[in-house]
């Protein structure tokens, strides 16, 4: 009885801090941890399009790279005007926002996306003052 | 890949996919669930590390045994309605599959738990199997949690 009090369950915690430490530095979507503070732009062609639930995202093929672009629950990017009807695959679009703080991935959340002429913001508290 | 992209096409996917309601709340039923399977794991697991030896064993792991099976049905339902959304990215993800694969580990224990339990076997092999459960349980949260982050 006494290993199991003991060593396994404390032996079971420390596996469990380690995975938890091992996975840490790959925050991503939620929040903006894992994003850079200063802004960053990205100009392409949309590859695919997701309007829905958890949240919207966009692949943008810039010169041959495809990125993720990560926007908002599909409330807030509606509510921002972005939908299906105004943009879609082979779109030019241009997303303003901050990229992962990882240089290797290519990932980004956006807080405005422009596609056709129109400016949609998706962040309105987060987009850069001009 | 077919039935995953089939999966993301059929209608409950679709209807989830655009709803400010409905995916709320699904998701709030799957955190119901996976805290009814968490917490009566965790109690049975504890009763047989030996916590709480004033409760009589067989009843409290029959009560909790039933929650927890319920509360897995109602996990594996809404789970498996969140994960038609968007089937082919998730099933691409390491953690995911990792959390599949720690619940079958975690379903492979329960069967040799309740197997050790019927027949005459030691005490160490049953609470070895309680506390690798608690690991494996906390690591398909853990897991699971994670699913949103990367």
């Amino acid at each position: 009885m006494s290993w199991t009090n003991g060593y396994g369950l404390r032996g079971g915690a420390a596996i469990l801090g380690l995975i938890a430490l091992a996975s840490a530095p790959a925050f991503a979507h939620h929040g903006w941890s894992w994003t850079e503070d200063g802004f960053f732009e990205l100009k392409g062609v949309i590859a695919e399009i997701y309007i829905g639930n958890p949240h919207a995202t966009l692949d943008v093929d810039a010169e041959g790279e495809i990125w993720r672009v990560e926007l908002a629950p599909p409330s807030r990017t509606i509510a921002a005007g972005f939908t299906e009807a105004v943009a879609k695959k082979g779109d030019e679009v241009t997303a303003i926002g901050n990229r992962s703080k990882d240089e290797t991935e290519k990932r980004m959340k956006a807080v405005r996306i422009i596609v056709g002429g129109k400016t949609y913001d998706v962040y309105p508290d987060r987009v850069p003052s001009n | 890949m077919e039935f995953l992209e089939a999966l993301e096409q059929s209608g409950l996917a679709r209807s989830l996919k655009a709803s400010f309601v409905i995916y709320p709340v699904v998701n709030a039923l799957h955190v119901l669930s996976i805290g009814m399977v968490l917490t009566s794991v965790m109690l049975i697991d504890f009763r047989m590390l030996g916590g709480f030896q004033a409760i009589d064993r067989q009843s409290f792991i029959a009560l909790l045994r039933r929650v927890a099976l319920t509360g897995f049905c109602g996990a594996l339902l809404t789970g498996f309605a969140m994960f038609s959304i968007r089937a082919t990215e998730y099933a691409a993800m390491p953690v995911f599959l990792a959390k599949m694969g720690l619940i079958v580990l975690a379903a492979l224990n329960f069967l040799v738990f309740v197997s050790l339990q019927e027949g005459v076997s030691s005490p160490n092999l049953l609470r070895a199997s309680a506390a690798l459960s608690l690991v494996l349980w906390l690591g398909v949260l853990l897991c699971g949690r994670f699913i949103g982050f990367l």
